[in-house]
């Protein structure tokens, strides 16, 4: 379904109303299940088109059963209410919006997203429908009526358990962190390739996103490796554990050991950073479990991932390792690409009369540069800059012998270039057709470029100088 | 900061480059036309340096809000200009407010082997003074990355006004 496609892709696309929804803290394992069945009808409003008062009952109506049983909170979860109450929230959740005959899964999208789809500006989102979804697929039946569907779940508890913790996740907004032999390292995410890999790349970002709405929180938290497991031996579902209180602390080591130990090697330590967001890190297998050398460890990660992406930056750091070295070669490059520019743009300074040389010639002059930019990288497009060796290696001659050469080789290059007189009047965000048309020609006024510098015989290489 | 983070159009670096070239030659042309230099500051005279505040501002200007180290340039600039105007001599230093916070025990958190780098990181890069280690990266990756497309550009540029 398409909506069910939108959702799943986006990840995040769940109104932001569900967030003051499960920031008011909603415990899946402690709700009262008297309460919930006080859930007054008039949540169920077929038509969407009230959405605002729909949202603001659900929400009273959530608060309701959300406020009562906070205060009469166990630290120990029922199971037996868990389900009855988990299975009536996503029963409404479900049969809210409900307008036509829709798929149970992207009935539950549907509702998500029909409902609540003015757009609002909180960052992190819920994805329990997500998660939900994920769970009882295949396993809803349509509610053709409007009442409150049975919820015909799996009675399996681990299922239970598991809705029950991505219900803790969201309710530990208001909660203390500060658990009794667990803890978590929130970090913030930097790969969202980490969590797929994990296998819920749907669930990590706005599971984590969550944690980011509890950015009040110190960063201080950390989590503790748990071996021994506790409950729940579900698959892994969630790659990404998220924020936790103090009483979730069950729950969220429930959904700790849904990672199956088998899924989750030592390298369940996760890296991964959307900006703004946090996640829970695990000690690895056999490492120190301080909090200090667990946040330690990841800071280190994500530095030396960053490392990785200069060194693929910075030309001829291939063969260095190690950080100090790299770091050297970073700052030579960043003060050599400095000094260029201030160079450059002294001779530009100097040269006065061609200032006024029309803007439409030298737009059209600017055709040129993806020509030019092309033959130094495989991939023009490519995120990383383009290896750009040999203006940097240049710059060990001088600036001043790097200055002809490079004037020699452009201009032969432009001349040649104007003389095939294929200028195309492609747009100007039109790179991508204006590259692929001149990389014909590109070897053609690159050989004809490399024959003229023959007698510089710089490097032996292409040296089309940009 | 991750590249697969960065929108597409930033990703391409002809875009950039473009991007910047339309920015620069309207800044030099600009710069040219404006025949008396200001006086205001002996610095800022010298037109080498104007064009290269030029280049710095058009390549920052391209990337915008969107990296730290632009919005550093662009917010000195600014401070520059307002400076300019109010007839100031005096040049303080820009002090930006921390974004992030330095680790507090550089020996035990710095994962830097020398911290000498690293400040010297700080000091090149835009905007580098108030960024934390891991942003400070990332920062650097980007601003090579511009740099890179300004230095070509500019080359071009050269170029084309010197056909020797």
């Amino acid at each position: 379904m398409e909506k069910h496609k939108i959702f799943t892709r986006e990840g995040n696309g769940i109104p932001q109303s569900w967030n003051p929804i499960f920031g008011m803290g909603i415990q899946g394992s402690e709700l009262n299940p008297t309460t919930s069945d006080q859930l007054p009808n008039s949540f169920f409003k077929p038509n969407c088109e009230s959405s605002v008062d729909q949202r603001d009952l659900f929400e009273s109506a959530l608060s309701s059963i959300v406020s009562s049983p906070v205060n009469s909170h166990p630290g120990i979860p029922i199971p037996g209410a868990d389900s009855i109450v988990l299975r009536e929230l996503i029963g409404r959740l479900g049969s809210i919006c409900n307008s036509n005959e829709i798929s149970p899964p992207s009935r539950i999208n549907s509702a998500n997203n029909s409902c609540y789809n003015t757009p609002l500006n909180s960052p992190p989102k819920l994805n329990l429908s997500n998660t939900t979804d994920h769970q009882i697929q295949g396993n809803y039946p349509i509610p053709g009526n409007h009442q409150l569907p049975p919820a015909p779940f799996p009675a399996d508890p681990g299922f239970v358990e598991r809705a029950a913790a991505r219900f803790s996740i969201f309710g530990a907004k208001n909660e203390s962190f500060k658990t009794g032999g667990s803890q978590f390292i929130r970090i913030p995410e930097e790969n969202k390739k980490l969590m797929t890999e994990l296998g819920d790349s749907i669930e990590e970002p706005s599971v984590s996103e969550t944690g980011a709405g509890i950015k009040g929180q110190s960063n201080g938290r950390k989590r503790k490796g748990i071996p021994n497991t506790t409950r729940g031996k579900g698959k892994e579902t969630q790659s990404s554990t998220t924020t936790i209180s103090a009483k979730d602390d069950k729950a969220v080591t429930e959904v700790e050991k849904e990672k199956s130990e088998a899924k989750r090697s030592k390298s369940n330590e996760k890296s991964t950073e959307p900006p703004k967001d946090y996640i829970h890190v695990r000690a690895r297998r056999g490492q120190a479990t301080d909090s200090h050398s667990l946040a330690e460890r990841v800071r280190r990660e994500k530095i030396s991932e960053r490392m990785k992406f200069l060194q693929d930056l910075v030309p001829g750091c291939n063969k260095v390792t190690g950080k100090a070295v790299m770091l050297d070669e970073i700052i030579n490059y960043v003060q050599s690409l400095q000094r260029q520019v201030e160079f450059l743009s002294m001779k530009l300074a100097t040269v006065n009369p061609r200032m006024d040389v029309s803007m439409e010639a030298l737009l059209s002059k600017d055709m040129f540069r993806p020509l030019v930019s092309l033959p130094n990288s495989v991939n023009p497009f490519d995120a990383s800059v383009q290896p750009f060796p040999y203006g940097y290696q240049s710059q060990t001659n001088g600036m001043i012998s790097d200055g002809p050469e490079n004037q020699f080789s452009m201009n032969s290059l432009m001349t040649t270039m104007q003389h095939n007189s294929v200028m195309k009047p492609s747009h100007i965000d039109g790179f991508g057709e204006a590259s692929t048309f001149w990389e014909n020609d590109l070897q053609s006024i690159v050989k004809m470029a490399i024959g003229q510098d023959q007698p510089q015989g710089i490097h032996g290489q292409m040296k089309v100088e940009l | 900061m991750s590249p697969s983070q960065q929108p597409t159009s930033l990703n391409n670096p002809a875009y950039l480059k473009n991007q910047f070239a339309h920015r620069f030659i309207r800044a030099l042309n600009n710069l040219h036309h404006t025949k008396t230099p200001p006086h205001h500051n002996y610095k800022m005279y010298n037109r080498s340096t104007r064009v290269k505040i030029a280049a710095n501002t058009a390549m920052a200007s391209v990337v915008g809000s969107r990296r730290a180290w632009s919005r550093a340039v662009l917010w000195k600039i600014r401070k520059l200009r307002s400076r300019k105007r109010v007839n100031c001599h005096h040049q303080e230093k820009v002090s930006l407010k921390r974004r992030n916070p330095k680790p507090k025990t550089e020996d035990f958190n710095n994962p830097f082997g020398d911290s000498s780098q690293e400040s010297k990181l700080r000091e090149l890069v835009p905007g580098g003074e108030t960024l934390d280690a891991v942003c400070l990266m990332g920062e650097t990756a980007n601003y090579i990355k511009c740099l890179v497309a300004q230095v070509e550009v500019m080359k071009t540029l050269v170029d084309l006004y010197n056909p020797t």
